[in-house]
């Protein structure tokens, strides 16, 4: 079920893997700023970094001969979706943990605490 | 509360004196931890440098087992930093706590001088009582497991008996059940087996489970805490979130230690095990830069002090491109085949492990000194303050420079000992003379002396930071309280 990887395509696997943490970062970091400055315009740049993440996840999949296997085949459709979906969810995570007034006499986060 | 600026004891409380013991040992053993690094870095350019007087293996225990012992240390002292803040109480048995704390140091100089003064002999029980258990990563006697098993539980007892008496917050609650995983998961790593596989089975368990899975759950209470000492974070928000980390790392930690267990002889299915949740990874990364950016949209980022602020910014970085990019390039078994146990390990580990565990560590540090100095001032237009930014550039200089030349190595250790060679006894040292890997250890080296001059003026930074300074901090009135 393991089929190691062909020697000219260790730098390819290693690049690609990098990459999918990379622009996976950079969908999640330009999605986020979108919602928190509320500038739409940023939100086609987040889903091309997450075109990038997917052209990262197939080109890894073929130089690392996951697409011999039914299994590993499945797990890169779950990176798919996961990576996809995963800045949604945790949006979610955020505004609702964040959502509640500070408790009586605590005074909001966004405070300077410090002398200026 | 004395002189702002002074360092007095009567700024702290009964647990944070304690704490800052602990401190003061953790920053020698990580200097340690850098000397003996520089020496096996040494070795490496040149076999012959110390043969026979202190040699490469005994380097690179002490190397890493010090930095074992330095972050346990920085972990367990920001544990007592916080214990009487967050519970309300003075800590319970603090006399135990003491005791416990020269026993703990009085046995990590007796290790590390039986380490030093008896490097070769036969291998016998007497030696795995006495010397060396042998194990890699955790080669301290059977004694001084046994000694730290019972220092983690006495650990336990002040932590829980104090949160106990006192007010048990989410933060308290989420340390307490860690604590039993703490002294638990190391017995792992205690008893012999003459099955190599199960014996590596069970190592895994105190490495993976023990140093990543319990530590990282540590860390994440100590940054639940700083979040809320330096930026004055709402506890409910940080503490929903401390629990969500903890699920996760029950649904995906534990088993995701499957990718160690690809080339020990463990079952197959561990190849399933742990390559799905290789793959998946990336996720909880991906979901982190999605609340550190909601957060610092909605807290402006608005210090109390900046080179602790500075310190657990490091740490998500170092956290995200140590353990999440350098883990993951080699993670699947297709490749990890490869370049396990080669020096991308080694480069792995070494942005890894600083990026997630000393960054916490130092932030504390400065925290800790903010509070014995009588609440000093830390922010913008710091007295002094090139120091702990030239600090942190340097140590980062450094270690972003030793773990490309470990790259580099591991890179080409991979092809040519692994893929060409077949990993023989003579693929691995045509591989070690490969001018790549001697060029990758030479920039290792560099980036060691860049880390050692950085370690240098944070130690120095830690004994100044604020000394000159007579204005006070103002502190946020939950983080005062613990509200």
């Amino acid at each position: 079920m393991i089929e190691p990887v062909a020697l000219a395509n260790f730098f390819t696997v290693f690049f690609s893997a990098a990459m999918v943490i990379m622009t996976g970062a950079l969908y999640a970091l330009l999605f986020a700023f979108s919602r928190v400055r509320g500038a739409p315009r940023l939100m086609p740049l987040a889903y091309g970094a997450y075109l990038g993440l997917c052209v990262s996840v197939l080109t890894l999949a073929q130089a690392a001969n996951l697409f011999n296997n039914t299994f590993w085949t499945a797990i890169v459709g779950l990176m798919l979706v996961g990576y996809l979906v995963a800045p949604h969810a945790i949006w979610h995570l955020c505004v609702g943990t964040h959502a509640e007034a500070p408790p009586a006499g605590e005074p909001p986060s966004a405070k300077i605490f410090q002398q200026p | 509360m004395s002189a702002l600026g002074i360092l007095s004891n009567a700024n702290l409380n009964g647990g944070q004196k304690l704490a800052v013991k602990y401190f003061s040992v953790a920053v020698a053993l990580f200097g340690a931890q850098v000397l003996f690094g520089l020496l096996a870095g040494i070795q490496y350019l040149n076999p012959d440098f110390l043969f026979g007087i202190l040699d490469f293996s005994v380097n690179r225990m002490l190397h890493i087992n010090a930095m074992v012992v330095w972050l346990l240390f920085g972990f367990i002292g920001s544990v007592y930093w916080l214990l009487e803040d967050e519970s309300g109480v003075p800590v319970v048995g603090l006399w135990l706590g003491n005791l416990i704390f020269w026993i703990f140091t009085l046995a990590v100089v007796v290790v590390v001088l039986v380490y030093l003064l008896i490097q070769v002999g036969p291998g016998e029980l007497k030696s795995i009582w006495l010397i060396n258990e042998g194990r890699e990563y955790i080669e301290a006697p059977r004694w001084a497991d046994i000694g730290i098993v019972v220092c983690v539980l006495a650990f336990f007892y002040n932590v829980a008996a104090t949160f106990a008496k006192g007010r048990f917050t989410g933060v308290g609650g989420v340390l307490v059940l860690d604590l039993i995983a703490l002294a638990g998961l190391y017995l792992a790593g205690m008893w012999y087996t003459p099955n190599i596989s199960m014996d590596q089975h069970w190592w895994w368990w105190v490495i993976h489970l023990w140093v990543e899975a319990t530590w990282e759950v540590l860390v994440g209470c100590l940054m639940a805490y700083g979040l809320i000492k330096t930026m004055g974070v709402r506890r409910k928000i940080v503490e929903t979130w401390l629990y969500i980390e903890v699920a996760l790392m029950f649904g995906s930690g534990i088993l995701g230690l499957g990718h160690h267990y690809f080339w020990i002889g463990t079952p197959e299915y561990w190849f399933t095990i742990g390559g799905f949740f290789s793959a998946l990874e990336p996720i909880p990364l991906v979901a982190m830069v999605v609340h550190a950016v909601f957060d610092a949209g909605h807290h402006k980022l608005k210090s109390t002090n900046n080179p602790a602020l500075a310190w657990i910014i490091a740490q998500a970085f170092g956290n995200f491109f140590g353990a999440g990019v350098w883990g993951f390039m080699h993670t699947l078994p297709q490749i990890n085949l490869y370049t396990h146990g080669t020096q991308w390990t080694a480069s792995h580990g070494h942005l890894a492990f600083f990026g997630a565990y000393a960054t916490m560590v130092i932030a504390f540090l400065y925290i800790a000194i903010q509070r014995w100095r009588g609440g000093v001032y830390m922010s913008g237009n710091l007295v002094g303050a090139w120091k702990w930014k030239w600090a942190i550039f340097l140590l980062h200089l450094g270690m972003i420079t030793m773990v490309m030349g470990l790259l580099i190595a591991g890179y080409e250790q991979s092809q040519i000992e692994r893929a060409i060679g077949g990993s023989d006894w003579v693929a691995y040292f045509t591989a070690q003379a490969h001018r790549w890997f001697v060029q990758g250890m030479f920039w290792r080296q560099v980036g060691g002396w860049l880390f050692a001059a950085g370690f240098v003026l944070l130690a120095w930074d830690l004994m100044t930071i604020g000394k000159r300074e007579t204005r006070p901090a103002l502190q946020h009135p939950a983080a005062e309280t613990g509200a």
